[in-house]
């Protein structure tokens, strides 16, 4: 799964191992203001002149429900990914969204329901409507090259043609807008470029799962 | 005692006993036909709590305060019906022992099941729930047990991620088997309780660790209040019994009809998502006939473990 995570999705765009050597990478680092890694960020590169190849048919994706909570939180996909939600739990579970790049509902269910296809660019909210607290995100980019940070907010796109891109980053928390992290950044061919940002979050604000204690008192 | 006849005293003298037992059985029963796509959480708590007017009374000579050691052991099924409908049934064991007044000690055990309704989908899509409990209280100190049965009904809904509220109506019964009457003519059960209320509550979480729990409500119905001999309380009740409990002088207990009004701050932090530490004041004011006032004053320290 990690390495789902992390991966670049143009699988099928380059083909020869000579011409993936002669590839460019870009190492992509995100930590917050102080210098600490974020996990969980996306960072998506577009081609700067606008030529994405994008493969005839991306890949299934998988976002699972184990113990009440979505697996991985957050999932990158390329436009077009169908996505199938595994319930792993003994309760059954209701995922929706009501985001504008997807919206759904897989009614009640146990075991795993039919994929879900992501087939319009942007951030989708998954929730569960008998599991408040579940929270997920897919984000689902436009182009093909594209990773999600580790614990060590690190992650590499490879494979990429050699060129100039424009990269930017996103996080479920993040403060500004993901285009005020846009970055222009040359790959060069056969070489592994390092792009940094820092960036400040908010918050993060979650449906409390936690028990309380109800209320007692004699009369 | 000495205190004059009156009629018109009500008593109840019908057996209870069986009522949680049948309750627990149809609950085990709906459990067992729940199935594998129900959710099963085991529960305990451990706790403290210190009262300061658990006789109810209201001259100060009257009231006796302590403090208690309370544990509760539950087993919590949740069960889905549809995306808008679910279900939870709670067994549950819990037991309180008291500083001072060993009497008051006791073991519960209980049930409940509650229907919830969601109009909607999403966490902030309003709902509404049902619910119906009974239990067995036996006290070390038999005048006080006695068999519980109550139901709820509540409205609520979640504005954002840190804040929902929701408000109440409820009606709550207790059946008291033992009181045995001081005064003839007059009923010995005051521990025969029965009322009803409504409540409104908000939670707010400044922090994903820390939620707060405002409650306030009023009740009205039944209350027991524990004094000396009081003559203005006795034209009042509708049954007496002495009440060994609380040592010497001797104290009787007196069945009202009253009002009380509640207040309920608490809060609770989050340990991990199965466990929490919860702090809770609670506050009452009873307001019964012949001018009877008494106030309550409670706090809780408890240890929550969910599984």
């Amino acid at each position: 799964m990690k390495t789902l995570m992390c991966r670049v999705a143009a699988v099928a765009v380059l083909a020869s191992p000579i011409a993936q050597a002669q590839n460019a990478e870009i190492a992509a680092t995100v930590t917050d203001e102080r210098g600490k890694p974020i996990a969980d960020a996306v960072v998506i590169a577009v081609p700067a002149d606008g030529s994405l190849r994008l493969p005839a048919k991306a890949p299934d994706e998988v976002v699972d429900q184990v113990d009440k909570e979505f697996l991985p939180k957050v999932q990158a996909v390329l436009v077009g990914t169908p996505i199938t939600f595994p319930n792993r739990d003994s309760v059954r579970h209701q995922v929706y969204s009501f985001s504008p790049a997807k919206h759904f509902e897989l009614p009640l269910y146990s075991g795993t329901p039919q994929a879900v296809v992501f087939d319009k660019p942007g951030v989708v909210v998954l929730g569960c409507n008998i599991h408040d607290w579940m929270v997920g995100y897919v984000y689902v980019s436009e182009s093909p090259y594209f990773g999600k940070t580790d614990a060590d907010g690190k992650t590499v796109l490879a494979n990429l043609p050699p060129g100039a891109y424009v990269a930017r980053v996103w996080h479920p928390q993040l403060a500004g807008t993901e285009e005020a992290t846009r970055k222009t950044v040359d790959a060069s061919r056969g070489r592994r470029t390092a792009v940094a940002w820092a960036l400040s979050l908010k918050p993060e604000v979650k449906i409390r799962r936690a028990p309380a204690a109800g209320q007692r008192g004699g009369y | 005692m000495d205190f004059p006849s009156r009629p018109g005293c009500r008593s109840s003298a019908v057996p209870r006993a069986r009522v949680p037992a049948l309750f627990v059985l149809g609950l085990a029963t709906a459990l067992h036909g729940a199935g594998a796509r129900a959710d099963w959480e085991l529960g305990a708590s451990a706790g403290a709590f210190y009262d300061d007017n658990l006789t109810r009374a209201q001259n100060p000579a009257d009231k006796r305060a302590a403090g208690a050691a309370s544990a509760q052991a539950s087993a919590i099924n949740f069960h889905p019906f549809t995306g808008s409908d679910s279900g939870t049934l709670t067994l549950y064991a819990r037991g309180e022992l008291f500083s001072r007044y060993t009497g008051l000690g006791n073991a519960v055990a209980g049930a409940t099941a509650a229907y919830r309704h969601k109009f909607g989908v999403g966490a902030l899509a309003p709902w509404i729930s049902v619910s119906a409990g009974a239990s067995y209280d036996d006290y070390r100190d038999d005048l006080r047990t006695s068999t519980r049965v109550d139901v709820r009904a509540e409205a609520g809904r979640r504005f954002s991620e840190d804040l929902d509220a929701s408000v109440g109506v409820y009606y709550e019964r207790r059946y008291d088997d033992n009181g045995e009457p001081v005064v003839p003519g007059i009923s010995g059960k005051v521990f025969d309780l029965a009322g009803q209320g409504a409540f409104v509550r908000a939670g707010y979480s400044p922090t994903n660790e820390l939620y707060i729990d405002a409650k306030a409500g009023v009740r009205r119905g039944d209350v027991e209040s524990t004094s000396q001999r009081n003559f203005q309380i006795f034209i009042a009740s509708s049954a007496i019994a002495a009440d060994p409990v609380w040592g010497d002088p001797a104290l009787f207990a007196y069945r009202l009809r009253g009002t009380t009004w509640t207040g309920a701050l608490t809060g609770s932090y989050a340990l991990s998502n199965q466990s929490s530490i919860d702090v809770a004041y609670n506050y009452g004011f009873t307001q019964a006939a012949q001018g009877l006032e008494y106030t309550t004053h409670a706090v809780y320290l408890t240890f929550i473990y969910r599984h």
